[in-house]
């Protein structure tokens, strides 16, 4: 009977032992940040130049397609990004397309201090939630008041001051989505392409990758995820949730990484005999 | 926001977090009843939301203007029902129409915004050079970008055999989509690690290791 050595003992590791070292190392990062360096991407600083050249009273919609479960991947960017929309004083009407995005936007007024010095419905607004797909965001882009008749409050949109003025995408100077899916897609084929609307993505990680080619001739910013959350926070001078998280993860891809390569030095290992 | 000061917020956080340790159970320990409980309960409770949202928002989208005299919005009410046949084997083929109508104006509305975005604008990107005083690493991601994309699709030319003057071309392709699909792979274990992370920010922030 051949002995087992400390390679057929790695190749046997129970899967729960690595799920809990890795939830016990997620933790770690919170009680006590590491503070790791986080590059910048030329994604996210041109999304934050694009931002900066908004004007006093220039209107943004913010599209809210990411629900409460994706909060650590998008919420630090929408944070961010509507800090740098008060400060160019920016009107801003939030929306979305899922059914939790009205706590994703309350999330993020608690979040920005810049909120309390504004009036709901004259400096932003959140329209409410909207279903339909890309045919919707057609519709949005030729006649916003087909969709949206009131607030999310039940205010109706003709006695909302920042909504005077605003019925389609030629009345909006910048959209911004915030994705797990494919949202910014439909902003791009029906408000960038026939309005000219420069748009942004502030997605998931899970789908940097896939709007990498539109930057930068069709979107003019974008960043992915946690990662791209703590590049704005850090640009913007005011670290926050992201820059936490990126440790977070940090540390737990480490954990990744050597569990990688002790478990193909065992199969070699083992493989040899 | 500091930590919750209300009945309904503590008891809201609490609950949040039994219910995410019962979900937890499962790959950290085994299934078992409370696993199953919290999915089901999660479950009902989604579907029980997006029920009210739903309803709520053809009441004001059709119902709404409807009532108010605009009696044209009887026929996507009408096309909405006619989706419900779907659920009856003998009248199935009624909820073909909706369908049809709705996939063909899906896809005639994404067509008239495709080829800018997801053709033109991506071959110029393609072979457009870094600017004058790029560094290096631009220089490397147009390279390869150029050259990878043109032995990508080399891999799909499956009207010829891959082989002769086609053999490493379509090998090296078969590579640049591999680690196309690897660095895919790559943000997809980002993004679940960074939803887990939210997790355990929360446990820790319920039981007041770190502010809320």
């Amino acid at each position: 009977m051949s002995q087992e050595t400390i390679w057929d003992r790695l190749q046997r590791i129970d899967r729960r032992v690595i799920y809990w070292l890795l939830f016990i190392l997620l933790m770690i990062p919170f009680i006590r940040p590491l503070g790791l360096p986080v590059s910048i991407s030329p994604q996210a600083i041109s999304l934050v130049e694009g931002l900066r050249k908004l004007k006093e009273g220039d209107v943004v919609v913010v599209n809210i397609s990411s629900g409460v479960s994706a909060w650590p991947e998008c919420l630090p960017s929408l944070v961010a990004v509507s800090k740098v929309l008060i400060q160019q004083k920016a009107k801003i009407i939030y929306w979305t397309s899922f059914v939790d995005g009205h706590m994703t936007f309350e999330k993020i007024v608690e979040k920005v201090p810049g909120f309390r010095g504004l009036t709901y419905g004259v400096d932003y607004v959140h329209l409410g939630f909207y279903t339909g797909a890309e045919p919707t965001v057609a519709q949005l882009a030729t006649n916003i008041r087909a969709i949206f008749t009131t607030d999310y409050k039940g205010t109706p949109i003709d006695q909302l001051p920042i909504m005077k003025g605003v019925n389609s995408a030629k009345d909006v100077k910048m959209v911004i989505s915030s994705d797990t899916g494919d949202y910014c897609d439909y902003y791009i084929r029906q408000w960038r392409i026939p309005y000219g609307v420069p748009t942004a993505e502030i997605g998931i990680a899970m789908i940097f990758s896939q709007y990498q080619p539109y930057w930068p001739e069709i979107i003019f910013g974008m960043t992915g995820g946690a990662r791209g959350g703590a590049e704005l926070e850090k640009l913007i001078g005011e670290l926050g949730d992201a820059t936490v998280t990126m440790d977070a993860i940090n540390t737990s891809h480490l954990l990744v990484i050597v569990a990688v390569i002790l478990a193909n030095i065992g199969y070699a290992a083992t493989r040899r005999r | 926001m500091g930590y919750p000061t209300t009945i309904d917020g503590i008891l809201g956080i609490w609950t949040a977090l039994a219910l995410m340790l019962f979900v937890y159970s499962y790959p950290l320990f085994k299934e078992n009843q409370l696993f199953r409980f919290a999915e089901h309960f999660f479950i009902g409770l989604s579907l029980a939301i997006a029920a009210i949202i739903s309803i709520q928002t053809t009441i004001r989208l059709a119902i709404t203007p409807l009532m108010a005299g605009k009696i044209y919005y009887i026929i996507p009410i009408l096309l909405g029902f006619m989706m419900y046949f779907i659920l009856h084997r003998d009248y199935r083929w009624i909820s073909r129409y909706p369908i049809a109508i709705l996939v063909g104006s899906s896809i005639g509305l994404g067509m008239r915004g495709t080829i800018i975005p997801n053709i033109l604008s991506q071959i110029i990107a393609t072979i457009t050079p870094p600017k004058a005083g790029a560094v290096a690493l631009s220089w490397f991601n147009f390279v390869y970008i150029g050259i990878g994309t043109i032995l990508a699709v080399m891999y799909f030319l499956l009207t010829f055999e891959h082989r002769g003057p086609l053999l490493y071309p379509t090998r090296l392709g078969r590579w640049i989509i591999m680690i196309g699909l690897g660095a895919y792979y790559g943000n997809t274990v980002l993004f679940r690690m960074a939803m887990l992370s939210g997790r355990a920010q929360f446990l820790l922030q319920v039981l007041g290791l770190v502010p809320f």
